[in-house]
């Protein structure tokens, strides 16, 4: 494993002037079930100071807010959100969600900020060649095996997919992440957080998060009545494993009249796919057995699947017509 | 990587979808080469180059039997449909174009101003204009006189989905870039080492800012 220096902050603010003084490379460092393993593989873009945020007070908890919403510290573990009580009353598709990532040991490290702003795991980046991830200027899973963890929707430059569930199924709640920055607090949605192959600081990466900014909370605003919501997800093995394709929607529903939609697609695409086509499809229409099937018909028009992962998007499809399903039941 | 402020363009393969058929004929008819044509134009083009590299330079009959057919293959390409913006989008980026081709002077004027492109090249190097094929018309361009503003090879990029076309970017010292249009050829191409790789001519500008990006990081 490559040598590392660890440094230990206690505070937001000590972190962040130690993460500016060494530029990207440095990277802060909680759960490490995604860093370390880029560590122990060599990866070229792989920091050599870690911050260690575990020390820090107040980035793990999850608590609800004076409006009735809940926010959630980004060094709360991935099973505390599992576990916890206040989310399964009021978001119980977001613990459905992480009771889908990974398996339950992974959930016990792994924390929600390292869940939102994890590295692909395509296996040509994982595997240390040298693509737009990891130094190099080309993507082997644009022209490799691309039958689980590449985009079926497109790609700039890397044609990975975004790993993450917690993003997907975040969206559907209009959820907000909160970044400490050393011009002050910054606060945007998740879907901007995380909006795909992105130029930061000189490197490709999925979200939007500098090199000297630290993910501090995610704030979900309180539920509105008469949500419904739902998680599912597809991946090559039932036990643990990425999504080849997911789906979180929620539907506002006014007796059986959807009065807003959101439909995000996980494990098709660089970033959580926000399907607006059929969120304004669905809007005014009445909650039927026939709807899921209409739905899909309008859906991913503009798919654009690589050689091996066309299934990607049919997998992604049965996934609407039986969340649609589920959600009428 | 240096900071990108050149492209070289082989029309064949990198801005339009050409037949192959024209360039078969002329391996067929000047050089005798016999069996089919290969279904991919840039494979029967480049192949069609290493003959006329090896060869006596054209007589006047056989330049006039290789430029009809060169100009019914102009005739015949179908210009990728990304080309035009890509090319507005990186000429607002400052980066110099320029056609640097093995094809006749004739053909690749007539390719230029057929798809209306002549507004975006800073000019265009031929074999005609270069005395010779394949590396010839890179280091044409590249040669004092020719850019508007010489650059250096490190900073220039020559497109190519050929493994000749990698050899002769290597020859001309440019960095190769790997045009990926058919994914099991661009696996094979890709053992090869091309300095890059793209799917589609619509990343090259992302590239060039990636790269400008890295080195203002250090």
């Amino acid at each position: 494993m490559k040598k590392v220096s660890i440094y230990r902050p206690t505070t937001v603010d000590e972190a962040m002037q130690i993460l500016s003084e060494h530029g990207t490379s440095a990277s802060v460092y909680a759960g490490g079930t995604d860093l370390l393993v880029r560590l122990k593989n060599r990866l070229e873009q792989a920091p050599s100071y870690l911050v260690d945020i575990k020390k820090i007070d107040h980035l793990r908890y999850i608590k609800e807010d004076a409006q009735g919403g809940v926010e959630i510290g980004a060094a709360t573990k991935i099973a505390e959100l599992a576990d916890s009580k206040l989310l399964q009353e009021k978001y119980p598709m977001l613990v459905e969600a992480v009771n889908k990532i990974s398996s339950p040991e992974l959930r016990n490290a792994s924390t929600l900020g390292g869940d939102l702003l994890q590295e692909v795991w395509c296996q040509y980046l994982r595997g240390g060649y040298s693509c737009w991830r990891n130094g190099g200027y080309i993507c082997y899973g644009a022209i490799g095996d691309n039958s689980y963890y590449h985009s079926a929707m497109g790609g700039r430059l890397c044609y990975a997919v975004y790993p993450g569930d917690a993003a997907t199924a975040l969206i559907p709640f209009d959820a907000r992440a909160k970044l400490a920055t050393p011009q002050g607090e910054k606060e945007l949605s998740i879907e901007h957080l995380v909006p795909g192959d992105m130029m930061v600081d000189g490197k490709i990466q999925s979200h939007v998060v500098r090199f000297n900014e630290i993910l501090t909370s995610v704030v979900i605003p309180p539920p509105k009545p008469g949500l419904r919501a739902s998680f599912e997800k597809l991946r090559p093995r039932g036990v643990w494993d990425f999504a080849m394709a997911s789906l979180a929607i929620s539907l506002q529903l006014r007796d059986k009249t959807i009065d807003d939609a959101r439909v995000v697609f996980g494990g098709i695409s660089g970033k959580p796919y926000r399907e607006t086509v059929v969120e304004s499809f669905l809007k005014g229409k009445t909650l039927s057995d026939e709807l899921g099937e209409q739905a899909v018909a309008v859906a991913l028009a503009n798919a654009a699947p690589l050689k091996y992962n066309a299934t990607k998007i049919d997998m992604a499809k049965g996934l609407l017509a039986s969340g649609l399903a589920r959600l009428n039941a | 990587m240096q900071n990108i402020q050149a492209l070289l363009l082989e029309p064949v393969g990198c801005l339009a979808e050409f037949p192959s058929g024209p360039f078969h004929e002329i391996a067929v008819r000047l050089f005798g080469r016999k069996g089919k044509a290969s279904p991919s134009a840039s494979r029967t083009y480049w192949h069609l180059l290493n003959l006329m590299q090896t060869a006596p330079k054209f007589d006047a009959e056989q330049k006039c039997v290789a430029e009809a057919l060169e100009a019914d293959a102009v005739a015949g390409a179908n210009l990728y449909e990304d080309v035009r913006p890509v090319l507005r989008e990186l000429q607002s980026m400052g980066v110099q174009l320029w056609i640097a081709t093995s094809l006749s002077r004739a053909a690749a004027m007539c390719f230029v101003e057929r798809n209306s492109l002549g507004e975006f090249f800073a000019g265009i190097s031929t074999r005609d204009d270069a005395g010779g094929v394949k590396s010839a018309p890179l280091l044409h361009a590249l040669s004092d006189g020719s850019l508007e503003k010489p650059h250096s090879p490190e900073s220039t990029m020559f497109l190519t989905d050929t493994f000749e076309g990698i050899k002769v970017a290597r020859a001309a010292r440019v960095h190769p870039i790997l045009m990926m249009n058919d994914p099991d050829e661009a696996q094979r191409l890709a053992t090869h080492n091309p300095a890059g790789g793209v799917v589609s001519l619509h990343e090259i500008p992302d590239f060039i800012r990636l790269v400008a990006a890295q080195n203002q990081r250090g």
